[in-house]
């Protein structure tokens, strides 16, 4: 607040400025998709945000009450599109914990395979799009190069580049072929490689250090009070991991991975940069879940037997409900389902992560430059389709 | 701590008001009265032992008697959960139309209620009183109903745009000879929207701002008349 001060306006004198009313997005590059933020700035400086969200509502919710329990897979493909293997997972867990079912361990350990991939793959889209909001061009290309191998590893298991519809519940809808876990295998050699010119690439450069530290510093008590959760959360020093201290799938437990949380190394803790870093970091921690759990996919069915009798006439769980929670790339991705007896449910709530992530903004951006606004929204790293669902 | 210890620690604290833990349930519950919401989640979240740093999830989910709302809180330091819930019950004959149940808000305690109860609020109408910010967030603002309730009526149009699956396109319209007019709604019209008091839209029912010209939120619904460019 400092800062503001310099810049006080003293309507006495003769030279002041005035308030003016600025629009961003929807349709700007650094909004990452169809987010709108009505800025009131007095120069440069931003006095108060306010975001407008709901451009890209689909009214998933509304659709999950009227389609069945599997067909809802693919619709949560559509939520946060940058991770949607991540998004099957949490929602095929849901109606299983619904339906008092497990998976076989051979789905398991590929889910837990193609989730950490795709980590690697939204994370990379993170960092490839930051550098550019920060006026970095090339990392752009480098991601993009790494993303393209993760898409072509996990379109041979699912058939889509994208959109993946691959874990559904009670198993993963096809067997992975021979020879797919040592081309994942090869694929992490030549990541960690690729991860260190990233470093020297983005990183550690002094400029980008310059735009990111002690920029937008969430501190830890008020990252836990807007809920946030994922990167953002462990930059603000809250080592909180749901693949660690809630595991959700089994093979998480015998995994050994660290949970990087931020050190407010080039500034304060929770700082634009510390967020940036944790997911650097997280990547590294994905590439050694990866390595671990390839040797040890166990032979046997990819899906549960009676579940897939279920599938030839629609489920119709007990009433009842179930909360899963998942870590995504983002954060945490909850699924909340009332069950009536049905063949769909009555209520299908999705508690986004990039949702409430976003919701700090407001609170982030009054005090900072224009162009530190952009470095704030590029750090929090939201998928708009998740936000407005 | 598990759920039942939260429990006991909880029914022990407030008074009144704080029903019995469901167990059977996947995810055991506590059902607490709406007046007795506040106090309870308070407590949650300043005890030491409980200590709900984090509100994870606000849901309203609507049945046939009643509406529920659901507050998933977890804790960062014990690393346990819990689900609270809290239920209005539905007065003879309220639809969505004529019925706006009523929950305290817990945005003071938890900054991530906001926008959470906002949604609820804008998709099923669930009014949380004492609620800093109380607009829709996802759909307009001049939007009318709210969409997840079970008895709501899809529209026919919205500002001029037809949202039929079988409308005729814009591009394939005469003039000459209109086609046929939308069904009337089957619930009766006009279609009453309590008046927003927190929105800042001088036809709303709410304060207009001093500044209300030149803002960027001031158009008005119905407008539309291709003026202006």
């Amino acid at each position: 607040m400092e800062a503001l001060e310099m810049y006080t306006v003293d309507p006495n004198d003769d030279v002041y400025t005035e308030e003016l009313k600025l629009n961003l997005g929807p349709q700007h590059p650094s909004t990452h998709g169809v987010l709108r933020v009505e800025l009131k700035v007095d120069g440069e400086i931003i006095t108060a945000s306010r975001c407008d969200i709901g451009y890209l509502h689909r009214c998933a919710e509304k659709i999950g009450e009227n389609v069945t329990y599997l067909q809802f897979t693919p619709y949560t493909d559509r939520m946060d599109y940058l991770a949607s293997m991540n998004n099957n997972l949490a929602w095929s867990l849901t109606v299983e914990k619904l339906l008092g079912v497990e998976a076989p361990e051979r789905a398991q350990w590929i889910r837990v395979i193609v989730a950490e991939l795709n980590r690697i793959a939204s994370h990379l889209i993170a960092f490839g799009t930051y550098g550019i909001d920060i006026g970095a061009n090339t990392p752009f290309f480098y991601a993009f190069r790494e993303r393209e191998s993760i898409m072509a590893l996990l379109e041979r298991p699912s058939g889509a580049r994208m959109l993946y519809n691959y874990v559904h519940p009670g198993g993963v809808a096809h067997d992975i072929e021979d020879g797919w876990l040592e081309d994942v295998l090869a694929f992490c050699d030549e990541f960690e490689m690729r991860w260190k010119e990233y470093n020297t690439l983005l990183s550690h450069n002094a400029i980008f250090i310059g735009r990111t530290a002690n920029i937008g510093v969430i501190p830890k008590d008020m990252a836990l009070d807007y809920g946030l959760t994922g990167p953002v959360l462990r930059a603000s020093g809250v080592s909180w991991d749901l693949r660690r201290d809630v595991p959700y799938l089994a093979p998480y437990d015998d995994l050994e991975f660290d949970v990087p949380v931020g050190e407010g190394t080039h500034g304060t803790l929770g700082d634009c940069w510390d967020r940036y870093w944790v997911r650097m970091r997280e990547m590294m921690e994905s590439i050694r879940i990866i390595r671990q759990a390839c040797p040890r996919v166990p032979a046997g069915p990819f899906m549960d037997k009676a579940m897939n009798r279920m599938y030839k006439t629609p489920l119709k769980p007990e009433p009842g409900e179930a909360y899963m929670r998942c870590e995504n790339p983002r954060g945490e991705l909850g699924f909340y389902v009332v069950a009536e007896g049905g063949t769909s449910p009555i209520r299908c709530r999705t508690r986004a992560p990039s949702f409430c992530n976003l919701s700090v903004l407001d609170a982030l951006l009054p005090g900072t430059m224009i162009a530190d606004g952009v470095a704030i929204i590029g750090s929090l790293d939201i998928v708009l389709g998740e936000v407005d669902r | 701590m598990n759920e039942t210890d939260i429990h006991s620690k909880l029914a022990g604290a407030v008074v009144s008001g704080v029903g019995a833990l469901d167990e059977s349930a996947k995810d055991p519950f506590v059902v607490v009265d709406p007046g007795s919401l506040v106090p309870a989640v308070t407590f949650l979240k300043n005890d030491a032992d409980c200590r709900m740093e984090m509100l994870n999830c606000v849901t309203a989910v609507e049945r046939e008697d009643c509406i529920e709302v659901v507050y998933h809180l977890s804790s960062v330091t014990h690393r346990h959960s819990l689900t609270l819930k809290t239920r209005v019950e539905r007065p003879a004959g309220g639809t969505h139309e004529s019925w706006i149940p009523e929950v305290p808000s817990v945005a003071a305690l938890y900054a991530s209620a906001d926008w959470h109860e906002r949604e609820q609020w804008d998709l099923l109408g669930v009014r949380f009183t004492d609620h800093p910010d109380h607009r829709r967030i996802l759909l307009p603002e001049e939007w009318i109903g709210h969409p997840l309730r079970k008895d709501y009526v899809y529209p026919h149009e919205h500002g001029g745009m037809p949202l039929d699956l079988d409308a005729v396109p814009l591009y394939e319209r005469d003039e000459a000879t209109p086609s046929e007019p939308a069904a009337p709604r089957p619930s009766g019209t006009p279609l009453v929207q309590p008046p927003n008091p927190n929105s800042d839209r001088p036809d709303a029912g709410g304060v207009a701002p001093a500044d209300s010209d030149g803002d960027l939120r001031s158009i008005k619904p119905g407008s539309n008349d291709g003026g202006g460019h």
